[in-house]
Order: structure tokens, then C-alpha cells, then sequence
């Protein structure tokens, strides 16, 4: 009978491991194509079988793509801008989002539906307007132009105040009593406790910024100030294009936001999951 | 990528949408850059010495590379003008173009590269943002150029408002190991029909088809063919004309060839590629910027590829057409026309910056006085020893005009319609082309010329 048992256990598990080597596979594959493009002179990646080996083109290829968009000055680029815009934004969502949870006043419910609103307004809308305004403010090809239009974002606000409901009011009361101003409250003590959401509001926004493409394209003008995704287009030309250096160059950017998540899955998938349930 | 590509294409078409409700706005917002563009033009003929000043040039990978090096030739007759140029992906570019133009010219270089065939939307969308180069004199260099490719400059009233640079004179890529592995000589294939003859004999000897086509996305054989005999989407009136007898013709052509089973079915452009650098087809009919595609992606194929010019539908018929090009164009926002001008007339009406734009960088120019020059005659050691640029220049002499007209863009996708609906699911012809036209005729009100 236990034998039986253990089998059937042994059998399960096995099955499981396939399934999940099936799922790794996948997951994994499209990175190492990429890797074994970035390796690869441009036509390699057409051949039929495809080549699943790593050639020796790599430092050619690295060669060739910073010589083509000075690429340690592009990753520069974008890491500032998704860092700096990072920070900011998530301390905009957690303070708005502490608000709009904790706060009695009036219009709170309106406010917020506004904003609810703003998160179904396609960003193509806005791209000209805003355009627009970024040049007559003479701030086309900076970082600010960049950064300032999508610091309060809409849904970032929305998942921090979702997570902020969480607290309890008698944690916010009893803080007050003691005689803690709202400041010392918020960052003392409502930080502190939504670190996991912070975190996965700071992966979210990252990654958002790290892949941003059509705001940066169109007010970054001049080549120095432009982020890596934006660089990696420009070499794609017309009837010409070096997949060798293009794969090197989204092999480099992948890498921060795999380091970003890798340090902050565990806060990630918590918070995400955070104020989903009542406890 | 995929998303990015998908990021594009919608904020391309958003872009344009946008831009069409703008449009009224340009002008006010223009801030006198037009003005300045109009004001100047007397100063055209003003000696080389006084124009000075820094213009900024956009284009995209090869194309921003050659200009780059006519840079230095252009500066010692301009020696006070600077020029920078700017490497921008291709989509990018117009991308950024279309939102800098909608908003009245920020952000905009003084000079920008545009495709051929887009030409006629920028000046339907943006009437006052290009500056009339024919007021800076263009006009006289009208006769060095191909005349299709010249009409195709010139807004409505027959004005300038880019000069021409590359042209995309087609041709017949074919690997010459099949051809000879089939016995097939390529100098018999005069027509189509001889085309598909060789196809079905080149077929049972390698196993190899013929062309490849991503037949529900692309009809580049079809515009190709419809351009042999002289049409093309509109008429010269601007008239939808895709349903006419020499539509039919070309149609029917090509879905002759895919019932023969001679036509592979791709995936895009990185499907084209990979379809011929593994010899999947023998053939690749193509404008003459391909060459530079295979011997970046094969370069180890070198002495396997020639080409032959495109069959003709009859015995003595048209054997030249045109598919792709671009032009130069000074955007009217510009603080310094005369030293775009400059730079846009030196670039594209000298035959040595032209040079070595087709001999660095393979674009092909369409000033047909660089035609004489002796690289023309040469052979091409990665094209079998064959003269292949002066096979080329003849076709691109040779070219008949197409009207692109603005909606050449929603044209092209009902025209790939159509060509999927008779070569995927074995529609008639004419049926499909009809039903094309009518299409085009709701979306762009334009008048049916059949």
C-alpha cells in the first residue's frame, strides 16, 4: 500500500518536472537565441537548421554597436533616467496613494475617479499635445523632458493606494496620540510597512521606463541623449540591418532589468498580491 | 522588439490621424519659418562664400552614413556651413517627422530623408512644411534625373519639394548553382511565361521555387509588374485604377506562378532573407538595394548571385520598373534654407557624392549622369563577374511613372488584400482587384477610373 503510494508520489513529481522543464525551456529559449545572435555575424541568424551554437563574434559585434551609438553613453542614459524616475515616482505613488487611502477631503472619491479615467486615455492621444508643450518650454533633448510628464502615474498611484488601505487606523491614531507630525508618520511608519508593495511598484515603474520608447524617441533628438531602446531602432535601416549588433544590444539591455528583478522578486510577487485579500 | 515594432506602426498611424485633425493649426504655429523660407529665396543664387551657418540632416543607417561622407567634398565649396547628420532608424524617423511637423516644426531638422512613395502624403498632410525648391532654382536640374523619378518630386502645381537621390531600379536576383544545376539558361527568360517554364524546370531538378512573396502583407511583384505596363495604383489623374486590364494581367500573372507552386510564402522581410540566403527560391525579384542585402547576410555566397532584368508580359514588352527610393527634402521650419539648399542640391546633383554613396554604401543613384561613370562597367566579382550596375542604370532610364499619390499607404493594404484573397484562397482576379478599388473608394473618396 505505501509502496503504491510512494510510486504514485514519484510518479507525480516526475510529471511535474517535465512540465516545469517544458515551461523553462520556453522561457529561457528566446534569451538564448538572443545571446546566440549577439555571438553571431548578422546573416547566421537566417540559417536553416537554425545554429544554436555561440560563435565568436561577440566582441566584434560589441565593437561595431558602440562605435555605431556610443553605447556605454546610451546605457548611461537610460539608467539615470529610469533611476532617478524611479525614485521619484515611487515616492509620488506611495505619498499619493497614502492620501487617497487614509485622508478624509472633499473630492477624494472624484479626484481619484479622474485619475482612474487618466489610466484609459491612450498615451498617442497626448503625444502631440504634449510634444507640443515640451518644445515651447525649450526643454526638448533633456532628461527632464522625459522624466517630468510621466512622474505621477496613474496606476502606480492606483496599486499604492489599494495596498495603503491595508493599514490599520488605529496603527495611524495611535502614532498621532504619541504626538508624530504626518510626515514622521508616512515615512516612519507607512513606509516601512509597505515595503513589498514599494517594491513591486518600483519594478513596475523600472521596467516601464527602462522600455519606454515613443516619448523618448520623439522629444530626445540629439544621438548623445538618447536611451537604448531608442538606439537599438536607429540601426534598423531599410534593406540593411546587422542583427549581430542588435541582439548584442538588446542582450545589454536586458541584463539591469534581470539584476533589478532578481534582487526584488520576493517583494514583487508579495506585493503584487498584497490588498488582494483582507486579513 | 515585436513590441516596439507594434508600438510603431500604431503610433505611426495615430500619429498621421492626429496630424489630420491638426492640420489647420500648422500655419499659425508655424512661427515664420515659412515665411523665412519664401523671403529668401532671391538670395538663391548668392555666392557660395556668404551661405554659412549649421544645418542639421536627418536619414537613416547607410543612407546617413554616405551623406556623412560627402560632408567634407560639400565643405570646401560651403566652407562656413556645418553639417550634422543624424543616424535615426527608418521608422523612427518618420515617426518623429510626422509629430514635429503636426506641431508646427519643433524638434525637426532642416533637411530630412523621405521615401519616394511617401512623399506625396507628407505634402498632402503638411502643405507648408516643405520649402519649395523650385523657387531655390531645382528646376534646372530637372533633365539629369529619370523622368518618373523626377514627376515624382513635384507637389500638384508642379513644384520641387524634394530633390531626388536613390532609385530602386528592379531586377531578377537568381542563383546562378541552380540555374546551371537545371540547365536553364537565364538569358532565354525574356518573358513571364519563360519565367515560369524555368520556374517548373528549375523546380524538379533542385526543388528550389521561385520567388518568395509574404503574400497577405506585401505585393512588391505586383507594383513591380503593374509598373512594367504602365499602371499602378491610381492613374496619373490620381483615379483608383488597381482594377485595370494591366492589374488583371500582373495579378493573374503572379497567381499563375502560384498555382505552378513557384511561389513560397513568407514571413515578412526576415522571411524574405532567410528564404534566399538557404536557397529556398532561385530567384528574388527585387529593386537593386537587395544586393546590398544579400552580401551583408551572405557574404559567403559571393560569385553565386547574378541577375537578369524583370520578364516582360510579351515578347518585345517593357522589361524595367522601379520599387523603392528616396529623396532629400529641406523642412520649411528651417532658420537656414540657403544652407540647406545647398547641401540637398550639392548632394544629389553631384555625381562624385553620388558615387560614393552606390559604391560605399549600394544606393543607387538616380542622377543619370553618374551612369557614365566606369564603375558602371564594371563586373562585379560578388555578382558573377556581371555588370550588373549598368543592367540596372538602363532599367532605371528606362522606367515608366507611377502616381503614388497620398493614399498610396491604404492602397497598399488593400492591394495586399487582394493579392492574398487570389493567391491564398483562389480567388478571380478581377474580383479581388474590384473589390480592392471599392474599398479605396470609400476610404479615400477618390473616383474609380474603370
Amino acid at each position: 500500500m505505501t509502496d503504491k503510494k510512494k510510486t504514485s508520489v514519484i510518479i507525480r513529481k516526475i510529471l511535474l518536472y517535465i512540465t516545469l522543464g517544458i515551461g523553462v525551456i520556453l522561457s529561457i529559449f528566446p534569451f538564448y537565441w538572443m545571446f546566440i545572435g549577439a555571438t553571431n555575424p548578422s546573416g547566421a541568424i537566417f540559417s536553416v537548421p537554425p545554429n544554436l551554437l555561440p560563435g565568436d563574434f561577440l566582441v566584434e559585434n560589441f565593437t561595431n554597436l558602440n562605435e555605431n551609438v556610443g553605447i556605454i553613453r546610451v546605457l548611461m542614459n537610460s539608467l539615470i533616467i529610469a533611476l532617478t524616475f524611479t525614485f521619484f515616482a515611487v515616492l509620488i505613488a506611495a505619498a499619493a496613494g497614502f492620501a487617497f487611502a487614509k485622508y478624509q477631503f472633499k473630492g477624494r472619491n472624484a479626484i481619484f475617479f479622474t485619475l482612474l479615467l487618466a489610466i484609459m486615455i491612450p498615451y498617442h492621444v497626448t503625444l502631440i499635445p504634449l510634444f507640443q508643450m515640451m518644445a515651447d518650454l525649450g526643454w526638448l533633448n533633456t532628461y527632464r523632458a522625459v522624466l517630468l510628464p510621466n512622474l505621477a502615474y496613474p496606476f502606480a498611484i492606483f496599486l499604492m493606494r489599494q495596498n495603503m488601505r491595508s493599514i490599520p487606523n488605529s496603527l495611524l491614531e495611535a502614532a498621532r496620540v504619541d504626538g508624530a507630525g504626518e510626515f514622521k508618520i508616512f515615512f516612519q511608519i507607512v513606509l516601512p510597512t509597505m515595503r513589498p508593495a514599494l517594491a513591486a511598484v518600483a519594478i513596475f515603474l523600472f521596467m516601464f521606463q527602462w522600455n519606454n520608447f515613443l516619448w523618448p524617441l520623439v522629444v530626445l533628438g540629439d544621438s548623445d541623449m538618447y536611451t537604448l531602446p531608442v538606439a537599438l531602432s536607429s540601426l534598423v535601416g531599410m534593406s540593411r540591418v546587422d542583427y549581430g549588433q542588435i541582439m548584442m544590444g538588446t542582450t545589454l539591455s536586458v541584463l539591469p532589468i534581470m539584476i533589478f528583478f532578481l534582487l526584488l522578486q520576493r517583494q514583487f510577487i508579495s506585493g503584487i498580491l498584497g490588498g488582494s485579500v483582507k486579513e | 522588439m515585436k513590441i516596439w515594432k507594434m508600438t510603431l506602426t500604431g503610433a505611426l498611424s495615430i500619429g498621421l490621424l492626429a496630424a489630420c485633425g491638426g492640420g489647420n493649426d500648422d500655419a499659425d504655429t508655424n512661427e515664420g519659418g515659412g515665411n523665412n523660407a519664401d523671403g529668401n529665396a532671391e538670395n538663391s543664387e548668392a555666392e557660395a562664400s556668404e551661405v554659412s551657418g549649421e544645418i542639421t540632416v536627418w536619414g537613416w543607417n547607410v543612407a546617413a552614413a554616405s551623406m556623412e561622407l560627402a560632408v567634407e567634398q560639400f565643405q570646401e565649396e560651403y566652407p562656413d556651413v556645418d553639417v550634422v547628420v543624424e543616424d535615426i532608424g527608418r521608422e523612427d524617423l518618420y515617426d518623429r517627422l510626422t509629430v514635429g511637423l503636426a506641431s508646427g516644426g519643433s524638434g525637426l531638422p532642416d533637411v530630412t530623408m523621405i521615401e519616394t512613395d511617401r512623399l506625396d502624403n507628407y505634402f498632402a498632410e503638411f502643405p507648408d512644411g516643405f520649402v519649395n525648391l523650385s523657387e531655390y532654382g531645382f528646376d534646372e536640374y530637372e533633365g539629369e534625373f529619370p523622368e518618373a523619378k523626377a514627376e515624382a518630386m513635384k507637389d500638384a502645381d508642379g513644384n520641387f519639394l524634394a530633390a531626388p537621390w536613390d532609385i530602386g531600379p528592379a531586377g531578377v536576383f537568381y542563383h546562378v548553382p541552380h540555374f546551371e544545376e537545371a540547365g536553364v539558361d537565364p538569358d532565354s527568360i525574356e518573358t513571364w511565361d519563360d519565367y515560369i517554364e524555368a520556374g517548373e524546370q528549375i523546380q524538379e531538378a533542385t526543388g528550389a521555387q521561385m520567388a518568395p512573396i509574404d503574400i497577405s502583407s506585401d505585393d512588391a511583384l505586383f507594383r513591380m509588374m503593374m509598373n512594367q505596363l504602365g499602371t499602378y495604383y491610381f492613374d496619373e489623374d490620381g483615379n483608383i485604377d488597381i482594377d485595370s486590364d494591366e492589374a488583371q494581367q500582373a495579378l493573374a500573372k503572379i497567381q499563375e506562378m502560384r498555382e505552378a507552386d513557384l511561389i513560397a510564402n513568407v514571413d515578412g522581410w526576415d522571411g524574405t532573407v532567410t528564404a534566399t540566403i538557404n536557397h529556398q527560391v532561385a530567384t528574388v525579384p527585387f529593386g537593386v538595394w537587395y544586393a546590398g542585402t544579400i552580401m551583408d547576410q551572405a557574404p559567403e555566397q559571393e560569385g553565386e548571385w547574378d541577375v537578369f532584368k524583370l520578364p516582360a508580359f510579351d515578347g518585345d514588352g517593357n522589361r524595367d520598373a522601379n520599387l523603392g527610393g528616396s529623396d532629400l527634402s529641406v523642412l520649411s521650419h528651417t532658420e537656414n534654407p540657403d544652407a540647406a539648399y545647398a547641401f540637398v542640391e550639392y548632394f544629389t546633383t553631384d555625381v562624385d557624392a553620388q558615387m560614393v554613396a552606390l559604391e560605399e554604401y549600394g544606393l543607387f543613384p538616380s542622377l543619370t549622369a553618374a551612369y557614365d561613370e566606369p564603375f558602371f562597367e564594371e563586373e562585379d566579382e560578388f555578382f558573377n563577374n556581371s555588370p550588373i550596375w549598368s543592367t540596372f542604370a538602363e532599367v532605371a532610364e528606362g522606367t515608366l511613372p507611377a502616381n503614388y499619390t497620398s493614399d498610396y499607404a491604404r492602397a497598399l493594404r488593400y492591394s495586399a488584400d487582394a493579392q492574398a484573397e487570389a493567391l491564398l484562397s483562389g480567388g478571380e482576379v478581377q474580383d479581388a482587384l474590384g473589390e480592392a478599388a471599392g474599398r479605396i473608394e470609400n476610404e479615400t473618396g477618390r473616383e474609380r477610373a474603370n
